[in-house]
């Protein structure tokens, strides 16, 4: 890698730092947002970009943290501690779930996803008990939006590093190998499902967090604010855009696309939408490997990039 | 000698078909063989059934006397048996050094000394850094073979070594062979080109519409009438 990349990094991490201190309330909320879809974004990416195990339910590990960690808060725990267990309950459903669905190949694990988060949506609204059910669940009102700024931020950049790390090495590379050809996979001694369960559950931490800061964040949730299929979809073509198993790529299009999300929403509250899917359709006609995916291929890049 | 693998009245059918029947055979270590048949004879499938990818309904595979017909592909792997594929398998998005380095088990720096070396075997060290998707046909093949290499496997199952492999690549190839099982290792190969079948192996088994027809030096198998039967009919 080029040796201005690092210090153009620290510099823009240095400014992201410092913007709160300057913006408005606004300003702050559009910067965890962001910040948010990155780590949505970049997440999706460890399971489906590097294993090709696309899931199509993945916003359910955000909705699972978001009630994880209104419970905990509720329970009196820190918030931020409450959303680390966001986290976790993110990685036990993951494992719970990815233990029996991640045998399953091609569109069965996709269409397996979508239904559990449909599963779990369900399962929250009928505990009423302890989720209030479709009334939703409020938490003590907290004005931490810079706090979480910086939370969300740390999530983003980590998720990002955690990315660079599997895709620079041998673990990253035999998870490619699952995406590339699975039964050569096993065939030349790679434990295919335990790699997958690694990386769905890896995966699966980051939006739990995160699910758990936006609750934090809005100061309520009910079942359909937090499980909505639209999220899973955002994520996913954003990851696509930027270019999907890379690591800069999902970063890229969670910009891009939220910068343009914004921009167009502020002005068209329904033509985003269709905006969107003339996006996806285009994106995968054009280029089913996203803006980087064409760049390192164009250009031979190394997969650092 | 013990054997190094044997298959006991191996049966997998597929629907209402016996794609292999009652077939036995054992391979002694530091040997080559060879397993030739007709299309759809089931060679493949035997394949498969010992290298975990489908499991036999019924008999015994054993690995120097250890039951594994119902391991999986890793487990087997890992007990000294390395495969390639009829079609190729190479991982196209890895770069030909990468296809090598995900097999290992080892030290990171150990692996890519190892690597290197069996891209020089193959005089591919200069495209260590190519997307296997890149490389030619003979090319692919060549690094599927030594990728198999890179664990050091006692027992090497190769289907249709020569397949789309010109005659210069070939005779390495062939040699590679040879010398691995000077080095002690066993070869099983299925071939159709029976010039390399014949000039390479030291026993031959005959499958035909899953059944073993035959089992015997090249050139007694040759001279078998139900083998030349079983190819171009009566």
């Amino acid at each position: 890698m080029k040796r201005w990349f690092p210090v153009a990094l620290g510099m823009l991490a240095v400014g992201l730092a410092l913007y709160p201190l300057e913006a408005t309330g606004y300003g702050v909320r559009v910067g965890l947002q962001l910040f948010m879809w990155i780590a949505l974004a970049q997440s999706w990416n460890l399971i489906s970009g590097l294993t090709g195990y696309v899931s199509f339910g993945h916003v359910v590990f955000f909705g699972t943290g978001a009630y994880a960690s209104s419970l905990l808060v509720n329970a009196g725990l820190p918030w931020p501690v409450a959303c680390l267990g966001g986290g976790v309950a993110g990685a036990v459903l993951a494992l719970i779930i990815g233990w029996p669905c991640l045998r399953l190949k091609g569109p069965y694990f996709a269409i397996a996803m979508l239904g559990l988060n449909e599963v779990m949506r369900v399962i929250v609204s009928y505990a009423e008990g302890l989720t209030g059910g479709g009334n939703g669940l409020s938490l003590p009102t907290l004005d931490a939006s810079r706090s979480i700024y910086y939370a969300m931020g740390l999530v983003a950049a980590a998720v990002t590093a955690v990315t660079y790390a599997i895709v620079t090495s041998r673990f990253g590379l035999r998870l490619m190998t699952i995406r590339e050809d699975e039964v050569a996979a096993e065939a030349m001694g790679i434990d295919t499902l335990r790699y997958k369960i690694y990386a769905f559950m890896l995966s699966a931490i980051g939006p739990g967090i995160v699910g758990g800061l936006s609750a934090r964040d809005q100061g309520y949730i009910e079942p359909i604010s937090v499980f909505p299929l639209i999220m899973t979809i955002t994520m996913i073509v954003m990851a696509l855009f930027g270019g999907k198993g890379t690591i800069w790529g999902p970063v890229l299009g969670a910009v891009v696309l939220f910068v343009f999300q914004e921009a167009v929403w502020a002005r068209f509250v329904y033509l985003h939408q269709l905006l969107f899917g003339a996006i996806i359709v285009a994106v995968v006609l054009m280029m089913p490997r996203g803006i980087l995916g064409v760049l390192q291929q164009k250009y031979n890049l190394p997969r650092t990039i | 000698m013990a054997p190094i693998l044997e298959v006991r009245s191996a049966i997998k059918r597929f629907g209402g078909v016996a794609a292999v029947n009652r077939v036995s055979l054992a391979l002694e270590p530091g040997r080559i063989y060879g397993l030739i048949g007709p299309n759809g004879s089931g060679k493949t499938t035997l394949f498969n059934c010992i290298t975990g990818v489908d499991h036999v309904d019924e008999g015994e595979i054993l690995l120097k006397g250890r039951r594994v017909d119902r391991l999986k592909p890793h487990q087997i792997f890992h007990l000294g048996v390395g495969r390639t594929f009829q079609v190729i398998r190479v991982f196209p998005e890895l770069t030909a050094l990468e296809n090598l380095l995900v097999v290992t088990t080892g030290g990171y720096p150990e692996a890519r000394r190892r690597a290197q070396e069996l891209l020089a075997l193959v005089k591919l060290e200069r495209l260590g850094d190519e997307f296997a998707g890149n490389l030619s046909y003979g090319q692919q093949k060549l690094v599927e073979f030594i990728r198999v290499l890179m664990t050091d496997p006692e027992l090497i199952l190769l289907d249709e070594p020569a397949a789309g492999v010109n005659r210069t690549l070939l005779n390495e190839l062939l040699n590679a062979v040879r010398r691995l099982r000077d080095q002690g290792k066993t070869i099983l190969l299925v071939e159709h080109d029976m010039k390399v079948v014949m000039g390479l192996c030291e026993t031959v088994f005959v499958l035909d519409h899953g059944e073993k027809l035959a089992e015997g030096a090249p050139g007694v198998i040759q001279a078998d009438e139900r083998v030349i039967e079983a190819y171009f009919g009566r």
